[in-house]
């Protein structure tokens, strides 16, 4: 057979933070890399915008944890990413009072939680403690490719022999909560450890971001630990950073440019090609061929292998297990530009330093359990939650630059957008549930609507027309039990494999999957590299 | 540390060492009326008691109420009517102890139960039957594809029940045991799940994680039939059908099996009470004493190591090389034993162990058969279950009441007319019925049962005149039976059925306690061998017969 020149090594589709770390990692081996991404900018998810010239918002996620390891080998440093450790990890305001502050500071945060219970204040630091184990133990399994079930190899078998020793690590008590946590739904879990409703659903509703799934539902736990183990606040992972996720992907960018990837922006991919069960290059949206001898897929396992590989490459039964993945998103996303600092209720007395330091980290709006719940169970129903959940940063309180001077920007997430049942997508006007989150808001904050410069909303059906995310899920697949590990994004495949030879995965729909790590990129990227070393010794 | 060492210590216990507990007089010199003592006469101590008396045991039972039986219990609550008050249908009754104690000779015999038949709001039905070929036809009436489905469905669970099954009879391996046995039972359980396809991986899977629609609609499309099938996966949890972890339960109806036929459900001849009497008979002829209205006030304790029983109201001290209690750990540890005398971890466990019933029981007494307005008149229909479950919303709302404390206004029923099967249950002519309610949380927000029974009752009845109106017209007698009633009469705690949600977080090694999981205790020689152990709950009897065998050191 006649070998066609190929044009590039590897084509990875969308340049989303995972898909500029493998082609950085693919670049430096020494591979002809493009990145293909169809928006005029990179990031994917991880973006800061201009809301209205003056003001940066994170246009999605607010926090990025971004994996050391792999910050290391990719010189991210180099590149001058700040992360910014605020002096609160979360802040609660409450009905009544001046709300429950999680310091960085744990034992500053017993004191706290003295006023709502003595006990809860007692149990907080074993509670971090144990947590920290618990997510170590995780962190360690979702730094390493998952391993495949059916044919345990050598390699599978290290990963399977790695985490059973891992788990043996922890003490008995721990090891013991692990597994039972797993399966728990959060509700229970925090009803464990604690009984004062702030500190219980401030901590619960880390188990329920982004999904369709509620503070009583089962499994919640293994979300809430699963990304608790990016560091941080167990409840509310990760880290602001200094310009915003987007300075997160701009640097990767430069890693992936300065490694020799090359990266085209407004290039998006209509079609991936497929010759003999091998991948043989993309098709863009112009109709320009490129021909490639790997492409790597940054975009969610359904969207690549059904929208843009031809039917006939992809078995039925596995275009069916495809279909049955879980991408049922809820979270909708608004940003606002706001002239003055929004004065939560019980803040009111602190002087301005304290109270900038107490709202440095996520706010979340919501005063217990059962109002989450009963938010969850209006979306079950196909509705907008009449009062939806909010989580808010306001991150230019810790990097003044994203707002002039006195005035602020508000990244919020809300929750519970309506869930699509059986194949249909509720309605939802996104002007509604941004008004529906502005009244919540200046429940907790009075006077929070009259500062309003600019708006953004971004709804599931914008999250999954403009950002490319199935179900506008934004972790591109629920991080539930049966869809993480080994079985993300099915089982049998979590190698970042195709059935397609030479098409690989590498986005969060794929194991980790967790958030704005890079792990998924840098997982990918190793599987494809360690195929490439077979190749060239056969 | 006081629990991982022990933890150990218990693992390695390798079980014909378990013997010596029985066979040696202990070092501290007391009076042994007994070689073993068993808390409670339910199916499950009853079971416990039988194995150990066939091996020559001196055996006693004590059971607080007058009848035997625990949940699994016939009463002639009025008169001329005998009702299976609580637990009313069995399939999974382990073959092995059915064959191992002779219990057809001691009176057991099962019935059929012919099916599911479930009215809906529509005016339609769907019944779902035990022959094969007249439920694939109904099925299609409803949906051609979920005809198809429901074959391949039934396939791949019998598959998984196959798989599942072994584990129901043996004591269950810990992770982080260190134990050479359960080390080789855990990697023999990696073999067996390693040679799965993996398509059957996969379902293992998401039965252990999903929910149940969630489960059910990657094979089904037909409203009614998920809602039906889902019904299975909530039962005494308290759980919703569309709450993730509720898919595993589903599994349960397909390792039903009796005299061999695989996953089909019966009623015993003379109520459940018979297959309690039946083990009870199997016990005595093999030598076990049993007395009735015998509370136990405490179990004797001393030096960590358990000597006896106290009796409520005599005070009399009874004392056996083990104890074994078929009560739920609860009413084992907090009541009988007392904190004082356990780790604090142990304890913490303990508390943490999700008890939380969720569903209550009416018992009819009827001068005629229900008529339902969906296909009217007596028929075969009646015979089976008749599920009110029409659809999966019904389903998922009643769980919406029941989260935040309030009984379902329109509740989840699994209704049984026993006496179409069994006559003599009732005057000729008349008929008993027995309806399974969920959700009836046993913490309402406002109000009490004590207060709400009767309106419960209510809802129960209103409920079932939605389908079948003559219903109120029929009932001469009505027995409500809430969470608090389970609690109070049959030592139920919380009035869960099952001594304890089957949730995954409290199945195999973690059951009831993580670490004390196979059958032992931290109190020596006090045991455990209920439906809070290990396989769980429902008329099964393993875990009477896992703990005897692993008390006698057989496994």
């Amino acid at each position: 057979m006649a070998s066609v020149p190929h044009t590039h090594d590897a084509v990875v589709i969308g340049a989303g933070h995972n898909g500029l770390v493998t082609a950085t990692v693919l670049a430096k081996a020494g591979l002809k890399t493009l990145v293909l991404e169809r928006a005029p900018r990179v990031g994917g998810c991880a973006t800061t915008t201009d809301l209205v010239p003056g003001f940066r918002c994170p246009t999605l996620a607010h926090r990025v944890a971004f994996d050391r390891a792999v910050a290391r080998d990719l010189h991210l440093e180099r590149q001058g990413i700040q992360i910014i450790e605020p002096p609160a990890h979360l802040f609660a305001p409450t009905d009544a009072g001046p709300g429950l502050t999680l310091w960085r500071d744990p034992a500053r945060t017993a004191r706290e939680l003295e006023r709502f219970s003595m006990r809860d204040a007692k149990r907080y630091s074993a509670f971090l403690v144990s947590i920290a184990a618990l997510a170590g133990v995780i962190r360690s399994v979702q730094q390493r490719s998952a391993p495949r079930l059916d044919e345990i190899g050598m390699a599978d078998l290290a990963t399977l022999l790695r985490t059973a020793r891992q788990f043996r690590t922890l003490n008995a008590t721990d090891a013991y909560r692990l597994v039972r946590y797993l399966p728990m739904s959060v509700a229970d879990m925090v009803g464990e450890w604690f009984e004062s409703e702030p500190l219980k659903v401030s901590i619960a509703a880390g188990g329920v971001v982004a999904s369709a799934v509620g503070p009583r539902s089962g499994g919640s736990g293994a979300a809430l630990l699963w990304l608790a183990a990016q560091g941080g606040h167990p409840a509310a992972p990760g880290w602001p950073v200094r310009g915003g996720p987007g300075a997160v992907a701009e640097a990767l960018l430069r890693a992936a440019r300065a490694a020799g990837a090359e990266v085209r922006l407004s290039s998006g991919v209509q079609r991936i090609l497929v010759r003999d069960g091998r991948v043989a290059g993309v098709v863009l949206d112009s109709g320009a061929e490129l021909t490639a001898r790997l492409v790597v897929s940054n975009l969610d396992p359904r969207r690549t292998l059904l929208d843009l590989v031809d039917p006939v490459e992809v078995a039925p039964e596995l275009r069916e297990r495809l279909r049955h993945i879980r991408m049922r998103g809820t979270l909708i996303k608004v940003n606002y530009a706001v002239s003055s600092m929004p004065v939560f209720r019980g803040t009111q007395s602190v002087d301005a330093a304290t109270r900038a330091a107490m709202t440095s980290g996520c706010v979340r709006l919501c005063s217990n359990l059962d109002a989450l719940e009963r938010a969850f169970d209006q979306a079950k129903d196909g509705q907008l939650s009449d009062t939806p959940w909010v989580e808010l940063t306001i991150p230019s309180l810790t990097d003044p630059d994203l707002a002039p001077e006195g005035q602020h920007v508000v990244s919020a997430y809300a929750a519970y957008a309506p869930i699509a049942r059986g194949g249909t997508r509720p309605t939802l006007d996104p002007e509604v549930a941004a008004d529906r989150v502005t009244s919540i808001i200046t429940r907790y904050a009075p006077r929070f609507d009259t500062t309003i410069i600019a708006r953004q909303v971004i709804g599931p059906h914008e999250l999954e027309r403009d950002y490319g995310l199935t179900g506008g899920h934004a972790f591109h697949g629920e991080l539930a039990l049966d869809q993480i590990f080994a079985a993300r994004p099915l089982l049998g495949w979590a190698r970042h494999r195709t059935p397609i030879d030479g098409l690989y995965l590498c986005g969060a729909g794929t194991h980790p999957g967790n958030g704005v790590t890079g792990q998924s990129g840098a997982l990918a990227a190793k599987e494809v590299l360690a195929a490439e070393r077979g190749r060239r010794e056969v | 540390m006081t629990q991982s060492s022990s933890v150990q210590r218990s693992g390695q216990t390798a079980g014909p060492r378990n013997d010596r507990h029985l066979r040696t007089i202990s070092a501290v010199a007391t009076k042994q009326d007994y070689d073993a003592i068993v808390i409670g006469g339910g199916h499950n101590g009853l079971t416990a008691a039988a194995y150990l008396a066939r091996a020559g045991r001196k055996v006693l039972v004590l059971e607080r109420r007058a009848v035997l039986g625990g949940a699994a219990v016939t009463e002639e609550v009025f008169p001329g009517f005998q009702f299976s008050v609580c637990s009313y249908v069995v399939s999974l009754l382990r073959p092995d102890i059915i064959r191992e104690l002779d219990l057809p000779r001691h009176g057991l015999e099962i019935l059929p139960l012919d099916g599911t038949f479930t009215p809906m709001a529509s005016g339609d039905y769907l019944w779902r039957m035990n022959d094969h070929a007249r439920t694939r036809r109904e099925i299609a009436r409803h949906s051609r594809l979920d005809a198809e489905a429901y074959d391949e469905y039934a396939k791949a669970m019998v598959e998984m029940a196959r798989f599942v099954k072994p584990l129901l009879d043996v004591a269950p391996f810990d992770p982080r045991t260190n134990d050479p046995r359960q080390l080789i039972e855990m990697a023999t359980f990696g073999r067996r799940f390693q040679r799965l396809s993996d398509v059957e991986r996969e379902h293992q899977l998401k039965l252990l994680t999903m929910s149940a629609v969630d489960f059910l609609d990657q094979w089904f499309e037909t409203d009614v039939l998920k809602a039906t099938m889902s019904a299975s996966g909530i039962i005494g949890t308290f759980l919703g059908v569309r709450s993730p972890g509720t898919a595993y339960v589903l599994l349960h109806h397909y390792m039903g099996e009796i005299d061999g036929a695989f996953r089909s459900w019966g009623f015993a001849r003379g109520g459940t009470g018979a297959i309690s009497n039946a083990i009870a008979g199997a016990a005595r002829a093999a030598g076990a004493e049993i007395r009735t209205e015998a509370p136990v006030a405490r179990v004797l304790v001393r030096q960590g190591r358990a000597e006896g029983v106290v009796l409520a109201g005599s005070g009399d001290e009874l004392y056996a090389k083990v104890v074994l209690s078929s009560l739920d750990p609860h009413l084992t540890f907090l009541r009988l034993v007392g904190e004082h005398e356990l780790p604090s971890e142990f304890v913490e466990h303990v508390r943490h162990y999700k008890l939380r019933g969720s569903s209550g029981k009416v018992n009819l007494a009827v001068d005629a058969l229900p008529d339902f307005t969906c296909l009217p008149g007596e028929g075969p229909h009646l015979r089976g279950a008749i599920s009110i479950s029409p659809s999966v919303d019904y389903m998922e709302r009643a769980f919406d009441q029941a989260k935040y404390g309030a009984y379902s206004r329109r509740p989840y029923i699994d209704m049984v007319i026993p006496t179409l099967t069994d006559p003599s249950l009732a005057p000729p002519g008349k008929h008993v019925l027995s309806c399974f309610v969920q959700y009836a949380p046993y913490a309402l927000a406002s109000r009490n049962w004590d207060t709400e029974r009767e309106a419960f009752g209510d809802t129960v009845v209103d409920t079932l005149a939605e389908y079948a109106p003559n219903i109120r017209s029929i009932i001469r007698h009505r027995q409500v039976l809430t969470p608090l009633d389970l609690e109070r009469e049959f030592g139920l705690t919380e009035g869960n059925i099952f001594q304890g949600e089957l949730s995954l977080e409290q199945l195999l090694f973690l059951r009831p306690v993580p670490g004390w999981a196979r059958y032992e205790t931290p109190i020596r020689h006090l045991w455990m061998c209920g439906s809070a152990t290990h396989p769980g709950g429902g008329i099964m009897g393993a875990p009477g017969r896992n703990a005897a065998r692993r008390l006698l050191g057989v496994a």
